[in-house]
Order: C-alpha cells, then structure tokens, then sequence
C-alpha cells in the first residue's frame, strides 16, 4: 500500500519503529575516510531519519548488518561453549535494489550451502528490508547490465523529499505504522541506464584460467582486498581464537570477514598456497563473481553495485576486465 | 535450530607416537564416519584445524596430527585421558565398495597416508576383497615414516612398497619418490584397476601423469583434495575450488572431475 | 643624473638590487605555494612589461621578476596590487607593494588537497600563520610539511611544522590483514604488531604518519578528529653553523603553534644584537647566544599545551661548525 506522509510524521513513525527495531543505514562517518578530510559513507545503528545518507552510495555495503566484521561464535573455557546471544529486537535495513539481490547470494551460501547458518539464520528471520530508490546511476554502477536494478521484495520503500516522504509497505509487521496515512500511489523510483554497461563472456571455462588477462591485472594488484570487503556478495570469512590475557584457557571464537586476495587465505598447514599470485586471485575472485557461482547456484554472483571499481586503490576495473573477457570471445 | 560450529568434546583414548612431529590420537566417536572424512578438531586455547580421519575403531576414529602450525604443536601436549573439542565428521570420503573387486592400488605421500588408511586397513583385513591391493607409501626420510606397526600388518597380505626419498647410508629399504615405483607396476587388467593417490599437491601431480602413462582411464582414479577447510559447513569459502567446495562435495573426488578443480 | 635608490627601503619593499647596475628583481611571495593559476598570468604581464620576459621560481614558493629596471619599483608596485589582493596579504598602503620582507614567505607542501598522505591542509595552515605574522622586518622562516616525509625539508627552517594523526583504532572492524603493520614496516617506523588477532600500536614509536590508515582496507584505523603536529625548531643554512631543526614538540595543535610563533618575535625583539648588520640575526643564533631555557620560557608564554602534547625539555641541535 503506497502513502504520503509529512517529513515530520515520517520521524515519529521512526522514532516507533526504533523501540521494536535497531535501525541500519548508510550513513556519513565524517572525516573517517581514507584520506585526510574525507568522509567515508558505510553502514551504521541510525537513531534518526536524518542520518541517512539518501544521495551517494554507501562504500561499504550493507551486509555488515547481517554479517558482522568480527562476530562472536562462542564463549569457551576448557569444558564448555557457550552461544553468544543475540539482540530480542528486530531489524530494519534500508538498503538500495542491487544490495537488495545481494541478500539472494548471501541466503544461497549461509542458508542453501550446505547446513543453514546458526548465527546468519537468527539475524535473518528478524530483519526486514527498507528499499531506497534510485533516481540516477551511482558511480561505475551496471545494475541494468546484471538486471539487478528493480526488485518488489522489500518490505518497505521510502522516498524522502524535505518536506514530505512517501512510502510502499509491503509488510504486514509494518503495516500499522502507517494507519493514519494518507495513501496514494507509489512506486519505487529505479534506473532503467547506467553509465556503464556490462557484458558477461557467456563462454567462460576452465580454459580461461589460461588467459593472460589475470596476470595483467594482477601485476597492477596490491592484495589489499577492498574489493572484497566492500562487496555486498563476498562472505568469506576465517575463524579464530581469541584468548583472554589474564586466563588463557578462556576464550572466544570469532568468524571474522576474509578476502581472497590477501596473503594467507588458501594457505594449508606447513605453508603450501595455491594461489601464489595476485594475478590467479584475481582470476579466483573474477571467475566466482561471474561464472563459478552461476554454474552452482543459477545467478551471476556479482549484481552490479560497482563498489569494487570505486575503492581500488590502484584503479583496476573489474567492470573494464569483464567487457574485455566478452570482447575476446565475439 | 541446529548450531553447527558448536564442537562436542571427545575423550583421548590413546596416542601413538610416529615421529617427533606425528602422532595418532584415537579419540572417543561413534557414529558413521568414512575414511577420507574429516573431522575439525580443536583445542580452545589454540583454534580450529580440519584433521584427516586416519583410522576406524567401534567407538573410536583415529585422527594423525602432523606438528605443523599453531593448532596442531600444541596437540601434543594432551595426553591419553584428556579431551579434544571437535566436530565433525565432514567432506564425502571413500566410498569402499566402490574398489571391491577390483584390483586397488593406494599410492599416498606423508601424511597423505591417513585419509586412505582406512582403505588399505580394510584391504588387508579382507584381502579377498580386492583382485590385488598395492600400497605405494612414500616418506621424507626414514625417520618420518607414519604407521610403522600398520605396515607389518599390511606387509603380510599386501603387495607394500615403502619408500623414502633420502635415507643415510647403509639404510636397507627402498628408496626414491612414489612415481619411481608406477611404471613396473605388474597390473593384469587395467580397466579393472583402481588408483587412490592422496599427498602433497605436486607429488598428486607427477603420481597422475604417471599413472596415465599406463593407459588407465581417467575414472579409474581417485584422489582427495587438501585445502583450507575453516568451517567444513560450505561458508567460509576458503576451500572452493572451481564451484565445487571441498568440504561438501569432496575432499575425495573422482580425476575425471577432480582434474578440472583447478585453484 | 645618477640613479638615487634608498636600497635598504627597497628591499625591505621586497625588491631585490641585482648585480647588474639599475637593475633588480620584483618578489613575490605566496603563502604556500597556494595560488589561483589567473595570478600566473598577471606575473607574466609584470615580467613582460618591466621585466626581460623571465621569472625565476623561488626556493621559497615565490616569484621573482627578474631584469627590472630599478626606477620602474613604483610602477611594478601598481602591478603587484592585484596579486596582493588575490592572495589576501597584509598591507597597510595599497599600491605600494610588500610592506615587509624580513619575515619570508611561508612554505608548505602540496598537502591535503591533493596528496594521499598528508594529514591536514598544508596552504590554510600556510596562510594562516602568513596572516598573523606579515608584515615583519625580522627574519623568520616556517614550513609546513603535511606529513613526515617532509617533502617541504621542514627541518630546515627555523619552525617546521610536520602533519601527524593520532590513529583511532576499532578492533571490531579489523580483519587481521596486516596491511597496516607491513606498511608501518615498509615505510614507516614499525610500530605496529598483532597480538590475538589485533593490532596493538607503540605509542612512544608512533610517529603519527597515518600509513596504518591509507593502508586500511575495512575503516578499522582511522584519523583522529583532531590534527596533530609535530614542531620542529631552529633547523637553518648559512656559512657558519647549518644544521637540521630538532623535536620540541610532538602531537601538538594549531593554536599553540601560533602563540609559539607570535611569542619568538617578543622574544627576537628582546635579544636581537642591535648592532646586528641590516638588523638581521637569525633566530638560532640568538637563542644559542641567551640559551634555550630562557627562549622556552619566552615561547611558552600563555601557552596550554594539549594533555598528550609531549615536549622536549631541553633541546640540543647539533650541525656542521665552520665557526669553530
């Protein structure tokens, strides 16, 4: 049911919502940038609409609400586990339509892939999603090229004006937040062209692993991993054991964000790695985005959001490596 | 709902001691559990480590730590009576009626030995089992070589090559790599011939450009991949090779499809 | 009828008298270096119309003109207003150029406008000083570099300024990469190691470069909101002693750089030998003469230094003695 509704009535239905709900959001840590002055947008608790940051995308995507840099398994002493409890309250992600497909991967690995996650599932089954449109294309985004550029599966959609803010409620939880309003047709604001376009190779296999591509990217490649971590697909991460300084046999183990294409990730007992290169991590990462995952699960992995060609140091386009693969194959 | 991460403690029942950095720790377990299967063992002061299940008891497994590591030196320290956290059993493992009836050979590298020793103890406890079974064992040096009360075992009703890449002077048994030993091969009937080959990545290679050279086809072989399994649970992702990850549809694979998982 | 030049007011008037007879150069001086490309362009015309057509790109961010004619000083004047403005120096009389040369232009790095490492705006910074000490006859010079690679060779001038933050650490964003602890070793002084899978910072090592947060791939090292600086003292050149600034203090602020600044003139005014030729004495030279603890006292004259400012209670600078 779509609704229009006074910017000021639209912080007093926020201000209900965030006595059942932990609020999570894009939003401006200023001055908290890489670089000196600059600010850097990522996904933070909002306590207020006007936290949101509405206009640029967020560097790092929304998964952390989900899935948290470090997050605590459990509890150990010599004897026993104890589980980590987790907030009663609900939550409420706003995010935007590529981020939105991104949680379709991130359920197909922690929810289809093998056993159902404990600690993702719990999270899961209390969040619901809040869509941000789209009015224009964000920077290096091809959510058009990968179809990732509309979606109905959000509970909620909000569009915010400085006066007025209109709303799509697609969720029966939601619904009488909005009773009072007054309704009117609504439909959530998408991009329908990029500034970039991407063509997936179609031809990809085994024999692309050959292809000198990787190594030419790869030798421009600092192994720093911020494609990884600002993706909204990638979800590897790495256990390890914490113990506590004052007792040693207590302790916690946590599962903390993981990336290819740092040193150490496919690194067995007594050193051997297999991929020794940055260019074959690249060629790992590059290939799962957009041909390995495919083939196990039926989707393309990546979705477009672009993040990865923003937040490379050293302005390797993964979008420009991809058009390339494509090229070579017509 | 289920927490998979959760590890269950297991009684240490006994530890045989191989090498001064390998030791078989045979841990309290029933349940189904295949060889090739693995287990994450874990000791909470040190982390988590995917452990190779090296033998099958009645309420035992067996589980052969090398010292390698942070996790795996400070195994050694617990002793018989103590417990281990761990989980587990993961991955496919070997399927062994799969080999009956067919001339097997095992061709294992160090510590690579322990995923197939379950295959090579049940071919020497039921020889008639098999047309033939061959254990090709290679090791670094004698001073290395694991299961040395096994091999009397197996010695008595397998066809057993134990190797050692170097060894000093005056050592009297057989000497060089395991691909040394797969050309004179006597094998009667190829296509009725299966090879299981688990070790270091390298030696898996040169062991199967081997084996091919005696004309055995692709699916006659088996091999079991190591990799860095963090959860066995199919999330954390380190162990993916191609769209296939290792700790749910492997570690064991058949080369027809194992040779197109390339890291 | 010969040329009548006062040449001390001349220079003072930021002229240069030259080595050819009648002719000199116009200087120009931009407080860090920092300034809209349209002043190049009335720099050209100066050149053109008085000048032999060439400028000289001084070792301390200015312009000379060079090749003037001497009588031509009040005319190039005129010129200079203009660029005066645009760069927003002090001046007590329009159209009659700089009032002052003694103190010099104040130097800095390209800074955080551009340059990824630097830890603050070098040419605000710049300018900020330049507007609280010009005009001023004594002989002063300030460089600010943004960071402690000291491209503006800070340590030379008689205060150096180096950029530092203070790393903010959040453990609960960091994935135990160690970008940052092999970019404090590579480039930086090491001070950073991992202990349970978190990095742990030497305070005493740190040297506040910020490396640890350029190399951050997840936001788990960021800057502080505060800026820091590092105030180096007394580094010079010259004929009898040159020498390399020393330390003074570290994790400083703005503010008190400046009353630092301001209370070195007091302290000049005060201790400079007034028999000193052209008025001239080098800052270091009087404080070896009066000795440091009295120029502290003078330099920390209502001065409230920041809790974790740490200052060298006495300094002690070394360098080349050809006096000896």
């Amino acid at each position: 049911m779509g609704y229009q509704i006074s910017r000021e009535t639209a912080n007093q239905i926020f201000a209900q919502l965030k006595e059942h709900y932990d609020i999570f959001a894009p939003k401006v840590f200023a001055g908290e940038g890489c670089f000196s002055d600059t600010d850097v947008i990522r996904y933070g608790k909002i306590n207020a609409l006007d936290e949101i940051e509405w206009e640029r995308r967020s560097e790092y995507s929304f998964k952390e609400a989900l899935l948290a840099v470090n997050e605590t398994l459990f509890y150990f002493t010599e004897e026993e586990t104890t589980v980590v409890s987790c907030s009663e309250k609900r939550l409420l992600i706003f995010l935007r339509s590529c981020d939105l497909h991104a949680l379709k991967r991130l359920d197909a690995i922690y929810l289809e892939n093998g056993p159902e996650d404990f600690y993702y599932r719990r999270l899961r089954e209390k969040a619901s999603f809040v869509l941000m449109g789209c009015s224009t294309t964000c920077e290096n985004g091809f959510c058009v090229s990968m179809g990732t550029n509309r979606c109905d599966s959000y509970a909620l959609y909000l569009k915010i004006s400085e006066e007025s803010v209109w709303a799509d409620c697609k969720s029966q939880d939601l619904l009488p937040y909005f009773e009072k309003a007054q309704t009117c047709e609504v439909q959530p604001e998408y991009v329908t062209e990029n500034a970039e376009k991407v063509t997936l190779p179609k031809n990809l296999s085994v024999d692309s692993f050959s292809n000198p591509i990787w190594e030419e990217y790869g030798s421009r490649c600092i192994g720093c991993g911020r494609c990884n971590f600002v993706c909204p697909t990638c979800t590897c991460f790495t256990m390890q054991d914490i113990l506590y300084r004052d007792n040693e046999n207590v302790g916690e183990r946590r599962r903390v964000w993981a990336s290819c294409q740092v040193d150490g990730y496919d690194e067995i007992a007594g050193g051997i790695e297999f991929r020794k290169t940055q260019g074959e991590r690249l060629r790992f990462k590059v290939m799962h985005k957009i041909y390995d995952f495919e083939k196990r699960f039926g989707y393309p992995m990546c979705v477009g959001c672009g993040r990865c060609d923003s937040v490379c140091p050293e302005y390797i386009s993964y979008t420009s490596l991809i058009n390339r693969l494509a090229k070579e194959e017509a | 709902m289920k927490n998979e991460y959760i590890p269950f403690p297991s009684q240490v029942k006994e530890i045989i001691r191989h090498t001064d950095i390998e030791y078989t720790f045979r841990m309290s377990f029933s349940g189904d559990v295949k060889p090739g299967q693995f287990f994450e063992v874990s000791i909470p002061k040190f982390g988590e480590a995917p452990i190779s299940v090296s033998g099958i008891g009645e309420d035992t497994v067996d589980l052969t730590i090398r010292k390698v590591g942070r996790v795996t030196n400070q195994i050694f320290e617990h002793y018989e009576g103590n417990s281990l956290l761990m989980r587990g059993p993961y991955g496919n493992g070997f399927d062994i009626a799969q080999f009956q009836g067919k001339e097997v050979v095992v061709i294992a590298g160090g510590t690579g030995l322990s995923p197939v020793k379950g295959i090579v103890d049940h071919f020497s406890k039921h020889p008639e089992d098999a047309v033939r079974t061959t254990l090709i064992a290679g090791f670094k040096s004698p001073q290395d070589v694991l299961f040395k009360e096994d091999f009397k075992d197996w010695e008595k009703t397998l066809n057993v090559i134990k190797t050692v890449d170097t060894a000093p002077e005056g050592y009297d048994g057989l000497t060089g790599m395991v691909t040394k030993y797969i050309p004179d091969l006597p094998l009667s009937d190829i296509p009725n011939t299966v090879f299981i080959t688990v070790g270091p990545p390298v030696m898996i290679q040169f062991t199967i450009q081997e084996i091919l050279k005696r004309k055995v086809p692709e699916e006659n072989i088996w091999i079991s991949h190591e990799r860095k399994m963090c959860c066995g649970l199919g999330k954390c992702g380190h162990c993916k090779m191609d769209s296939t990850y290792i700790c749910l549809d492997g570690p064991v694979f058949n080369y027809a499809k194992g040779k197109n998982l390339i890291d | 009828m010969g040329l009548d030049i006062n040449t001390k007011k001349a220079k003072k008037n930021a002229f240069r008298i030259g080595k050819v007879r009648g002719e000199g150069a116009s200087r120009i001086r931009v407080p860090g270096g920092y300034l809209k490309a349209e002043i190049l362009g009335l720099v050209q015309e100066i050149a053109q119309k008085y000048g032999n057509g060439v400028v000289h790109l001084t070792t301390r961010q200015g312009f000379e003109i060079e090749g003037i004619r001497l009588e031509d000083m009040d005319a190039i004047n005129e010129m200079l207003q203009p660029i005066i403005e645009l760069l927003d120096i002090n001046q007590e009389n329009p159209g009659t150029g700089y009032p002052a040369s003694g103190t010099r232009n104040v130097c800095a790095c390209i800074g955080n406008n551009v340059c990824p490492f630097a830890n603050y705006n070098t040419s605000e910074f710049a300018k900020r000083i330049e507007d609280e000490i010009f005009p001023n006859d004594l002989h002063f010079k300030i460089a600010l570099t943004g960071c402690p690679n000291d491209c503006a060779k800070v340590r030379l001038h008689d205060f150096g300024i180096v950029g530092m933050t203070m790393p903010q650490y959040d453990p609960g964003r960091c994935v135990s990469c160690q970008a940052c602890i092999k970019g404090c070793k590579s480039l930086s002084v090491d001070a950073l190691r991992m202990e349970n899978y978190k990095i742990v910072r030497d305070e005493e090592k740190c040297i506040g470069c910020g490396v640890c947060v350029t190399k951050c791939p997840t936001r788990a090292f960021t800057r502080s909101k505060k800026k820091y600086y590092r105030l180096t003292l007394m580094g010079r050149t010259g004929k009898r002693n040159p020498r390399l600034g020393e330390d003074f203090l570290l994790w400083t602020d703005e503010d008190t750089i400046v009353k630092i600044i301001l209370n070195t003139y007091r302290f000049v005014k005060e201790y400079i030998n007034p028999k000193a030729p052209g008025g001239k004495e080098h800052i270091g030279y009087i404080i070896d003469r009066v000795g440091f603890t009295e120029y502290k006292k003078w330099a920390l004259e209502g001065v409230e230094l920041l809790p974790e400012t740490k200052m060298k209670e006495c300094v002690y600078w070394n360098g080349v003695h050809f006096d000896r």
